[in-house]
């Protein structure tokens, strides 16, 4: 049966062929066949066939066949390689066998044979590797309804934490994996979209608005958000360390590849998608239930999608566009973000020895934001969570839940003003191109030269009316301002521009198999800001030329790194490895009197498992392989901020200098030194793994921003003075609990410890890296602590619970937790899978400055004792800052979702495929806090793409929930 | 193949510099030797000393009137803890104060030693106006600190020797300048400088000389709120949209000195640095010290009618003024209150304005609750010497001088602790005299609705003539 539904199969597909023009089908040497999944018979669209020593390949179509003509050899060997899958080979004998074959292939469950780029120069199998290189398929990728590449990554990389700072759009997350190594530089790991490095800001930028690009000012615009997440393939992630070395002074914290879509071969599959969806805000943290009335209301959101993809033997492409608009959860559509996506790529043979591979991808992105966090006067949630509502505006009693109808009416269209009167736009341009040649002129060598950029452009433009102004301040009649209506306009432009050429040599002599992979990379990044301000503006106008006052800022750095590196792994039957590489770089941010820093790496592995002694324990241990290695890797310091420098300013009509930066010739990159041992397991044929790591990191020449001693007048200055230690396991597991015909149900879990401290401050004071002044709350970098702990008063209290004293600057306890990790689980059954996404954290803390604002506004007593309040009233709310400190242990779910794929009986010829889906985003949080634990200041007090370890939840918006049905049909 | 490679280099290099020179990067700065080595280099250097002037000046008044009974942190913004008053060396705005004014010291040195020299087009003038601001720091230094570096990282220095340098720098900047106004601020600052240091002679001296040369005398500090400097102690006491400072109750009339009218940005009023109020005030106390009473009612009578009459007043409207900050909402809103200026003094009126009923006016550079009837009923040196230091309080309400006047001191701040081996443990301690109360007791009122009566906690003049001899305050006794 089966067998004539394959003929019938290749029958439908080669008249198809023979009528799109392709089909040279009547050659009587040809090779043609269908790869499936060995268990479910499922076809397998889009792997790789080789015909080995023949120097051919191709991939299979949307039903998973192959078609390789005139093939003049008798006895060939196809190599099939599919992600996810084993690699098979199968010897063929064209004259004796049909010319039609049904390859099975057995998933590949520890990924061990995948064919990994990360970290690797061209690409490599993971089985060689003594590192381990997360990757995400499209599959898994596609079943996510997110927009954002990090939100994507959330709960998927078994030690990759990703947290989002507010519920915003656009917000900023705090990414991280092992630790924190840097007091200076963001955790947020970097970006390459085929192979170009990208903007990965996940900070606020150096000038920007108030709702997004203060500091202080909550949720932060991030340039992950707009990262294009059309038509990917496969996302690699790879940790600081051994892995990163080939990327230099630039990888201490990870990096993230992205790889697109290039395009399948056979006729044209054309796929189309709708979501629909409900987006509410989650309010389970608020401590007013009116909160939720005041400020949010359910919203609609929707995406329809278009892809085309197809190809030729020699030629595949891939096109994907997409819109995405989405209501917001805000009230006045405060939150809304409209969303544009655009991604084109192909390859095309150039001859028999060359490839060339391009992708376009395009990104526009427009939202609306609110004030939150430290934003001041009217601000959303400090006005009701804070109990600011007491004197803001005319005042009100700020016990929210208490107000009678009528005060909650009039309180409520106070609010429904404000938020309506508030005009804060974001707008973002991204445009990216990859342009790539694969050259193979020789046997066993492949050169690869690949030029891209990345070019983004965001404009934020935010409108305070006078209007708003007299509303918000409840101005009396008669008293209102007419003057200082204003307009703030921030732009930024970030350019950014990679280009690499990359050479890898495959040697085979014996046993020993030699991958040699050289060659030279140079980026460069330009991030031009300017800031253009009116004010005194008449209310209705919509841009600055009016203002009777008009100021501008404008900041401009610009870096380019440049280095080299060779990478040798050398293998011994198969299964001993053994690796060492350098990269030598050079930076235009380093000091005048720092050269060429070079990063070198050494590992080694072990398949343990492939000796012939284990056969006997294969049944119950069916991998075994153990490795090492030590790497170094770097993050590079500030542009510029080497240089003894004068400042200048405009002062009453007149230049006015002063000191600019102190300098510091020695300025270079810190360097993160990495040992890592670690277990790859197996057991119960593959049904079971386990992967186990231990590693330690050690920053050297830590850049800290050195506050100067105050009697030399100077300012504060980079300095590679600290050392930062993290050390943890990071343990991974993944059951395949039911694995039949019907049935596949995986469960995964991952466990991450994490001890981190900086050992030495290099005699510097403590300083803040996101927080407000010392007496309030502050996240700090000391010796002897971890990054980013929580600093503030520490309240004594006596028996009766009056407060006896306080502890200035005391220890509140670490921002990072010492356990985290992620859980999944994935059920199919036939067509129907339904599956979920959570993580965890414990043993971190955070301050919530909405209850401490609450107990000094005498909204609620927070649990201060009733004895103090009798004593002191309120005065000392801010010496027991500790009372407000919490720690954040939680299991957040991030998605649960279903997905049922229609059979081919029920869809008839119009239809490739149809599967519809549902999912809900963040439907459930177990938290120790009484606020949301991941919410925080974005941070980054230090500078842009500054440190930043979250830790203050003050007014910032949770993200929402979401609840998705998604329709996909391709044809 | 070759032709492919040919053409993507044709088109990168084409496609822009970048491409071309992609290891070049445009260095947006300007260094120190670039600087110097350009024309007219001194003349940027001195006005950003003006500038670092202003930026000093915010740090000295907005914190040393938190630190004082002047001022009360009603809100969120700047120090929470200068009202209690708690001052440690860990405290960001205790290394702030300290940079700042070493800031102005440091630029004086380099614009004097480096920058000046290599400039041909540095006048005399302008040279004088540089020393004359490096000595205000160092006056700074001495006023405010139990002890500060005398250079970068050098060993602590006493107040007193401070002052001393402040005083040389004012007595080069008289040698060098022609500018009569210049000259006069030197000799005000002088006798400032010799105030503090309790060296009655010299100071009784140049104040004397300072009323010969300008009765009325006054050197204003100006600010740019277009271009970033604007005036903090305006920001709080009025532009703000929240009420962030309130004055204590008996200076209420006095408030807000600074205001502005339209966009704040535009109306940023200056900050008075010496004003001849200065020198009566000396003549007056160093009278009252050699118990010469009638001479020192002389001297104040004359400031009240020659001066402080003069001085200009506002009308303003400070309706959105009602002191709603939100750590106290007991303060007074209208003009039917009495106040006791502590617990056994007599109930008045007169100090608490009706901003709600229109207009109000308020002196803009000096003004006091005192009356020359008042002066005249004083019968002993300690009755006057307590109306005198009111007086000081009232003339430099909003100026940062209050808290010099309560003997408070700044520490030396940490940061510098760190960096610099000659602070010893001593230094990074702040002088807070005894009689100083605490618990923010220094700012606190009872305010008995029903009767309309606002008493307040503590009357520091009466403190301070009770504790005159102490080295720590009233210099000349």
């Amino acid at each position: 049966m089966k067998n004539l539904q394959l003929q019938v199969g290749l029958f439908l597909y080669f008249m198809m062929l023979s009528v799109l023009g392709n089909g040279q089908v009547t050659s009587t040497r040809k090779v043609q066949g269908k790869v499936v999944d060995q268990i479910t018979s499922e076809p397998l669209p889009g792997t790789s066939v080789q015909l080995l020593g023949l120097n051919q390949g191709t991939i299979t179509d949307a039903d998973g066949y192959f078609l390789f003509n005139n093939i003049v050899t008798g006895q060939i060997k196809i190599q099939v390689r599919y992600m996810g899958y084993k690699t098979k080979t199968v010897d063929f004998d064209l004259f004796q066998n049909s010319s039609e074959i049904v390859i099975e292939l057995e998933e590949d469950v520890l990924g061990l044979e995948e064919v990994v780029i990360s970290g690797q120069g061209i690409d490599v199998e993971k089985r060689r590797l003594s590192t381990n290189v997360s990757s995400m398929s499209s599959e898994e990728i596609e079943r996510v309804p997110s927009q954002r590449i990090d939100q994507l990554l959330q709960s998927a990389v078994p030690n990759l934490q990703i947290k989002m700072t507010g519920g915003q759009p656009g917000s900023t997350s705090l990414a991280r994996a092992r630790g924190i190594v840097s007091a200076f530089v963001n955790s947020t790991p970097i970006v390459y979209v085929d192979g170009v490095r990208i903007d990965n800001l996940n900070t606020a930028p150096e000038l920007g608005l108030v709702t997004s690009g203060s500091r202080h000012q909550g949720a932060a615009t991030s340039a992950l958000a707009d990262i294009p997440v059309e038509n990917i393939e496969k996302i690699e992630f790879i940790n600081g360390g051994a892995a990163t070395t080939l990327y230099g002074s630039d990888a201490a914290n990870g990096v993230i590849q992205i790889f697109t879509k290039k395009g399948g071969e056979g006729k044209a599959k054309v796929t189309f998608e709708t979501q629909w969806g409900v987006e509410k805000a989650n309010t389970d943290f608020y401590y007013f239930d009116r909160t939720d009335e005041l400020f949010f209301e359910s919203g609609l959101m929707q995406k329809h999608r278009m892809g085309i993809n197809g190809g030729s033997e020699n030629f595949g492409y891939s096109l994907s566009g997409s819109i995405f608009h989405t209501d917001g959860t805000r009230i006045h559509k405060q939150n809304e973000n409209t969303r544009y996506d655009l991604r084109s790529s192909f390859r095309a043979e150039l001859g028999k020895k060359a490839t060339y591979h391009s992708s376009f991808g395009y990104t526009s992105n427009q939202f609306n934001r609110v004030r939150n966090g430290n934003a001041g006067g009217y601000t959303g949630l400090w006005f009701t969570e804070g109990g600011a509502s007491l004197f803001t505006g005319p005042g009100f009693n700020n016990k929210i839940d208490e107000l009678s109808q009528e005060e909650f009416d009039v309180m409520k269209a106070y609010v429904d003003k404000a938020e309506a009167l508030q005009n804060f736009q974001t707008n973002v341009n991204r445009f990216q191109t990859s342009q790539s040649i694969i050259l193979k002129p020789v046997k066993n060598l492949t050169i690869k030269a690949l030029a891209g950029v990345d070019y983004r452009v965001q404009k934020e433009t935010g409108i305070t009316t006078n209007e708003y102004l007299n509303h918000t301040r409840a101005a009396k009649p008669g008293s209102e301002t007419t003057t200082e209506g204003s307009i703030s306009n921030y732009d930024r432009k970030f350019l950014g521009l990679t280009l690499e050429l990359t050479g890898q040599y495959n040697l085979q002599v014996g046993d020993f198999s030699f991958l040699s992979t050289g060659g030279g990379q140079l980026f460069r990044n330009e991030d031009h800001q300017s800031a253009y301000i009116g004010t005194n503006l008449r209310d209705g106008a919509q841009t600055i030329s009016g203002a009777a006052n008009l100021t501008s800022d404008e900041y401009y750095s610009e870096v380019a790194n440049y280095g080299l590196y060779f990478q040798e792994s050398i293998g011994f039957k198969d299964r001993y490895f053994f690796e060492f590489g350098l990269r030598g770089d050079r930076n235009s941010a380093f000091g005048d009197n720092i050269g060429t820093q070079f990063f070198p790496k050494v590992g080694a592995s072990y398949v343990l498992s492939d000796e012939a002694f284990f056969e006997g324990l294969k049944e119950a241990v069916s991998y075994v392989k153990v490795r090492a290695n030590y790497g170094v890797a770097g993050n590079f310091p500030t542009p510029f901020a080497h240089q003894r420098t004068i400042a200048f300013a405009g002062f009453r009509n007149e230049q006015a200098a002063t000191f600019g930066q102190a300098g510091n010739a020695d300025l270079k990159p810190e360097r993160v030194k990495t040992f890592e041992v670690g277990a790859d397991l197996a057991f119960v044929r593959d049904r079971i793994s386990l992967g186990v790591n231990y590693y330690q990191s050690n920053t050297v020449d830590a850049l800290f921003v050195v506050p100067a001693a105050p009697s030399t007048g100077q300012n504060e200055q980079l300095r590679n003075i600290g050392k930062i230690e993290n050390k943890g396991w990071e343990i991974s597991t993944r059951i395949a609990v039911l694995q039949n015909k019907d049935w596949k149900v995986n469960v995964r879990a991952a466990v991450n410890t994490l001890k981190n401290k900086v050992t030495d401050a290099g005699g510097a004071a403590p300083f803040n890296i996101n927080g407000f002044s010392p007496r309030t709350i502050q996240t700090v970098v000391e010796e002897g602590q971890p990054v980013g702990y929580l600093r503030g008063n520490k309240g004594t209290f006596s028996s009766e619970g009056v407060m006896t004293g306080t502890e200035a600057q005391a220890n509140l306890g670490t921002t990072l937790p010492d356990l985290f990790g992620n859980l999944g689980v994935d059920i199919q059954f036939k067509r129907l899978s339904v599956f979920a996404n959570a993580d965890y954290q414990a043993g971190a803390y955070a301050h919530s400055f909405d209850r401490q604002f609450r107990f000094n506004y005498q909204v609620s007593n927070e649990g201060i004792p009733q004895a103090e309040i009798d004593a002191n009233g309120r005065k000392n709310w801010l010496n027991f800052t500790d009372r407000f400190v919490e720690k954040t242990d939680f299991l957040k779910v991030r998605i649960i979702g279903a997905n049922y794929t229609f059979p081919k009986t029920v869809l008839g010829n119009y239809f490739e495929q149809v599967n519809l889906g549902v999912s809900v985003t963040n439907p459930f949080n177990f938290t120790s806090s009484s606020f949301d634990p991941e919410v925080s200041q974005s941070g980054g007090s230090q500078g842009q793409n500054g440190a930043s370890t979250g830790g203050i939840a003050y007014g910032v918006v949770s993200s929402p929930r979401q609840f998705i049905a998604t329709l996909k049909v391709s044809f | 193949m070759k032709k492919y490679i040919y053409s993507i280099a044709l088109a990168a290099s084409l496609s822009g510099c970048s491409f071309l020179n992609p290891t070049e990067v445009t260095n947006p700065n300007v260094t120190d030797e670039v600087f110097v080595d350009n024309p007219n280099a001194a003349a940027s250097w001195l006005n950003g000393m003006r500038r670092q002037l202003a930026l000093t000046l915010n740090q000295t008044v907005v914190l040393g009137e938190l630190t004082s009974d002047n001022y009360y942190n009603n809100r969120t913004q700047s120090s929470k803890v200068f009202d209690i008053p708690q001052i440690i060396s860990t405290d960001v705005d205790v290394n702030t104060l300290q940079a700042t004014v070493q800031k102005l010291r440091e630029m004086g040195y380099f614009g004097i030693e480096t920058v000046a020299p290599k400039d041909a087009a540095t006048t005399d003038d302008m040279l004088a106006e540089m020393y004359f601001l490096r000595g205000i720091a160092s006056m700074f230094c001495g006023e405010y600190f139990v002890g500060l570096p005398g250079s970068a990282l050098s060993e602590i220095m006493h107040p007193e020797q401070h002052l001393h340098l402040a005083i040389a720098d004012f007595e080069k900047a008289m040698s060098l300048s022609d500018d009569v106004s210049q000259k006069t601020a030197c000799l005000l600052a002088m006798a400032r400088s010799y105030y503090h240091m309790g060296d009655k002679t010299n100071a009784v001296k140049y104040a004397e000389d300072v009323l010969v040369a300008d009765p009325m005398y006054i050197k204003e500090i100006g600010y740019d709120g277009v271009n970033g400097v604007s005036n903090s102690m305006q920001f709080f006491l009025f532009d703000s949209s929240n009420d962030e400072f309130a004055p204590l109750p008996r200076l209420d009339f006095l408030d807000p000195k600074y205001y502005s009218i339209g966009n704040p940005d535009q109306d940023q009023k200056p900050v008075a640095l010496l004003k001849a109020e200065e020198a009566y005030f000396i003549l007056a106390e160093a009278a009252l010290a050699d118990n010469q009473l009638e001479k020192a009612k002389t001297q104040l009578k004359n400031l009240l009618q020659e001066v402080i009459a003069q001085r200009p007043t506002a009308s303003i409207d400070d309706s959105k003024e009602t002191r709603s900050g939100g750590n106290r909402t007991d303060y007074p809103l209208t003009d039917d209150y009495w106040l006791k200026t502590n617990p056994d003094a007599p109930a008045r009126t007169g100090f608490i304005l009706d901003r709600q009923k229109g207009n109000v006016t308020i002196p803009v550079v000096s003004g006091t609750s005192v009356t020359a009837v008042e002066i005249d009923a004083a019968t002993t040196v300690d009755e006057l010497l307590e109306t005198l230091y009111l007086m000081r309080q009232e003339v430099f309400l909003a100026e940062g001088r209050r808290v010099i006047d309560l003997g408070i001191k700044y520490p030396v701040s940490d940061i510098e602790y760190r960096n610099n081996s000659n602070v010893q443990a001593e230094h990074i301690r702040a002088q807070i005299p005894d009689f100083i109360p605490g618990n923010r007791e220094l700012d606190d009122f009872t305010n008995d609705v029903e009767n309309k009566q606002i008493t307040l906690t503590i009357d520091m003049n009466k403190v301070l003539v009770e504790n005159k001899t102490n080295p720590a305050v009233v210099p000349f006794f």
